[in-house]
């Protein structure tokens, strides 16, 4: 490195999501040239664990391995167990795990746009989301008896059934929601605050996402239309019809409104879910040991696409178990974002924008960013709330409209 | 819904490769093959380039006694491919896929960490995800790893 | 602007939290089938052991009294997930809707 580019460390608690990672930024001036990360803070040793549990004992601790999208988890790990016994759940919980998907979508996708409102400095619209989020929160609560962890699914089908009360309560819920997304799609677009913080920030070309295995809205965001529910479809999605939201700018911008989409999308299958649910039983039994294979599950999360690995061995607990959450997929195409190029720039003040674009879900906590200037032998820290008034008062760039030559 | 484009790529490969040492298509949208660790790096590239199923979803691992199964899953052309080498325990080298898809460096990392296992040529090999202080040699995924309790689940004090 | 509108909208309709504990403790909605705390029936167990086997977090031991075996449950393990209750036979287990259970002595969380 030449002797003017300086390291810029951060982390391990952060300010985006707070989620602990360390970073450590190589920067020239203001715009850093090359980032590099260390994980494994919140490193709960949760494989390891679970080949010592039967399969049943499991699905709550598959269900804690993220706080926001749990159902993900364990709709994809009860698949996979069903994959190894080659059975297939009845018909109607396949549709009522189709719902309680989309309606924990819905939820991540409200609490990140209050999160981002709050990293660009507009709290405003941070409360007002985080208030509509309340609605989502108690339909979940009145269908699953958690606000949560929902443990609604299990091996075979689901464990509980949705009554006319609570479907009337939804429908009038989605209603509601609908209106209320729609007035935020038509507020975030024209909003100044966020137009400046998010056009032209975090740009990652179409190649870029594709050799670095992007997934989620991040790929989608950038012209890609890869959705797991649409290539390799699994429980109801065969026959609930959505489409793919995909924008083109490939900017933080394009990463906000594909998820505004997707909520509004979600909405409308929650609505299809409920028109044609098909009635029967909710679950088939089956026995504790299930035969010697391998299998391979696939879910969208509300963050990309997540993937999960079994392997059985004839006993009541899995041989191995394997579980790749789609922000370890993310983080490669995240340090791409934040490393200049060609006519691009990053600068400091972009970096807790950036590290909320991915919708970081690791773990939960917050305190300070240490700086190191060693051509000035300087070092200085700064906790969250200094880091982030910095941010708000840094120079806004003119929006150029040719960016890293596209 | 299968569509025949598991036996097209399980064929392809064998006629690659000469011979595969297992294939299975358990489910539609799904292929196992196993193949000789000489011949992983180059079933992995025909698989990316010539084939195109250019995402790699992830690469993991497994103990499976005296060897460790190096596993690749990836997708494209609508079908999760996994390709299988197995490494004996006592000199576990595999080449590494990072030339060909560069955003698999992570979890070459991760794997390198947990099971010990060294990839040819990646780029930078440090610790990933266990702390600075953690001893040498010690792979907490292996199967001899036993995981020890500080204190029993029931002892209130 | 369209957030003014918004604005002054917001400013007639009032709070929309609540003071709890301190006030309107009463206003907070508990809905139906809430997993809360953990409530067991002497007379309806049989002893069969099956909350034991499914529990995921060791909340359960199984211990012997006058009439057989019969479960302990350290609650302060417990992850309220319900696999007890589905799994009893003769319904002697059931979570109640109480969602008040902080405990500063975890002796004291032992339910007998």
């Amino acid at each position: 490195m030449s002797v003017t580019t300086f390291k810029v460390p951060v982390g391990p608690q952060h300010p985006a999501l707070k989620e602990p990672e360390n970073f450590t930024f190589t920067v020239e001036g203001e715009s850093i040239v090359k980032a590099e990360v260390r994980v494994g803070y919140a490193h709960k040793g949760i494989e390891k664990l679970m080949e010592s549990k039967t399969y049943l004992q499991n699905i709550p601790l598959v269900e804690r391995i993220c706080g926001i999208c749990n159902t993900a988890h364990t709709i994809c790990y009860t698949q996979n167990v069903e994959y190894l016994y080659d059975k297939a759940p009845p018909r109607r919980a396949e549709y009522l795990r189709v719902l309680i998907e989309e309606l924990n979508r819905i939820h991540s996708h409200l609490l990140w746009l209050g999160v981002v409102g709050h990293e660009v400095g507009f709290d405003t619209l941070f409360m007002y989301v985080w208030r509509d989020r309340e609605i989502i929160l108690d339909l979940i609560e009145a269908l699953t008896g958690n606000r949560v962890s929902m443990s609604f699914t299990t091996i075979g089908g689901t464990r509980r059934d949705i009554s006319p009360q609570i479907e009337s309560k939804m429908r009038k819920g989605m209603d509601i929601l609908e209106e209320r997304t729609e007035y935020y799609k038509r507020t975030v677009p024209v909003d100044p605050t966020i137009l400046a913080r998010s056009k032209e920030v975090g740009i990652l070309t179409p190649e870029e996402a594709v050799q670095l295995c992007a997934v989620g809205p991040m790929r989608r965001a950038s012209t890609l239309r890869d959705d797991v529910r649409s290539d390799d479809p699994y429980a109801a999605h065969d026959e609930v019809p959505f489409n793919v939201i995909s924008y083109d700018t490939c900017d933080f911008y394009a990463r906000i409104m594909v998820r505004v989409d997707e909520t509004l999308e979600a909405i409308n299958q929650v609505r299809y879910c409920l028109d044609h649910m098909p009635t029967g039983p909710i679950r088939i039994r089956l026995p504790n040991t299930p035969p010697i294979a391998e299998a391979v599950s696939k879910v969208e999360a509300p963050r990309g696409e997540d993937m999960h690995y079994v392997r059985s061995n004839g006993t009541d607990k899995p041989a191995r178990y394997k579980v790749r959450a789609p922000t370890l997929a993310n983080l490669a195409p995240l340090l791409q974002t934040m490393t200049s190029r060609g006519k691009y720039e990053v600068n400091v003040a972009d970096i807790p924008v950036l590290l909320a674009g991915i919708d970081p879900c690791m773990c939960c906590m917050d305190r300070s960013v240490r700086f190191v200037e060693p051509s000035k032998g300087k070092t200085w820290v700064w906790t969250m709330e200094q880091l982030k008034k910095y941010t708000r008062k840094s120079v806004r760039r003119p929006l150029s409209g040719n960016v890293a030559g596209r | 819904m299968s569509s025949g484009a598991e036996e097209s790529i399980a064929s392809e490969m064998k006629n690659l490769l000469g011979e595969l040492l297992e294939v299975k298509i358990p489910r539609p949208r799904r292929l196992h093959i196993k193949v000789k660790p000489e011949d992983y790096k180059r079933a992995a590239k025909h698989l990316v380039e010539s084939i195109g199923l250019n995402h790699v979803s992830t690469i993991t691992a497994a103990d499976t006694g005296k060897e460790m199964d190096v596993m690749t899953f990836l997708f494209g052309r609508g079908v999760e491919v996994m390709l299988k080498a197995a490494v004996p325990k006592t000199d576990p080298k595999i080449p590494t896929l990072t030339d060909i898809v560069p955003g698999v460096m992570f979890y070459e990392r991760e794997i390198h960490d947990l099971f010990g296992i060294v990839f040819d040529g990646h780029p930078n090999l440090e610790r990933f995800i266990l702390p600075e202080d953690w001893p040498e040699g010690e792979y907490p995924l292996r199967k001899e790893y036993k995981v020890t309790r500080l204190k029993g689940p029931r002892e209130v004090d | 602007m369209s957030l003014a509108a918004e604005l002054f909208r917001n400013l007639v309709k009032g709070r929309a939290t609540i003071l709890y504990p301190f006030k309107d403790r009463e206003k907070v909605h508990v809905p139906e089938g809430l997993r809360g705390k953990l409530a067991y029936y002497r007379e309806r167990c049989i002893g069969c052991s099956m909350c034991f086997r499914v529990c995921p977090s060791e909340t359960v031991e199984m211990i012997e009294d006058a009439r057989g075996k019969r479960p302990r449950f350290y609650l302060d393990r417990c992850t309220h997930c319900q696999q007890c209750e589905d799994v009893c036979p003769t319904k002697a287990i059931e979570l109640t809707k109480q969602f008040e259970n902080l405990g500063f002595n975890r002796k004291e969380m032992i339910l007998e």
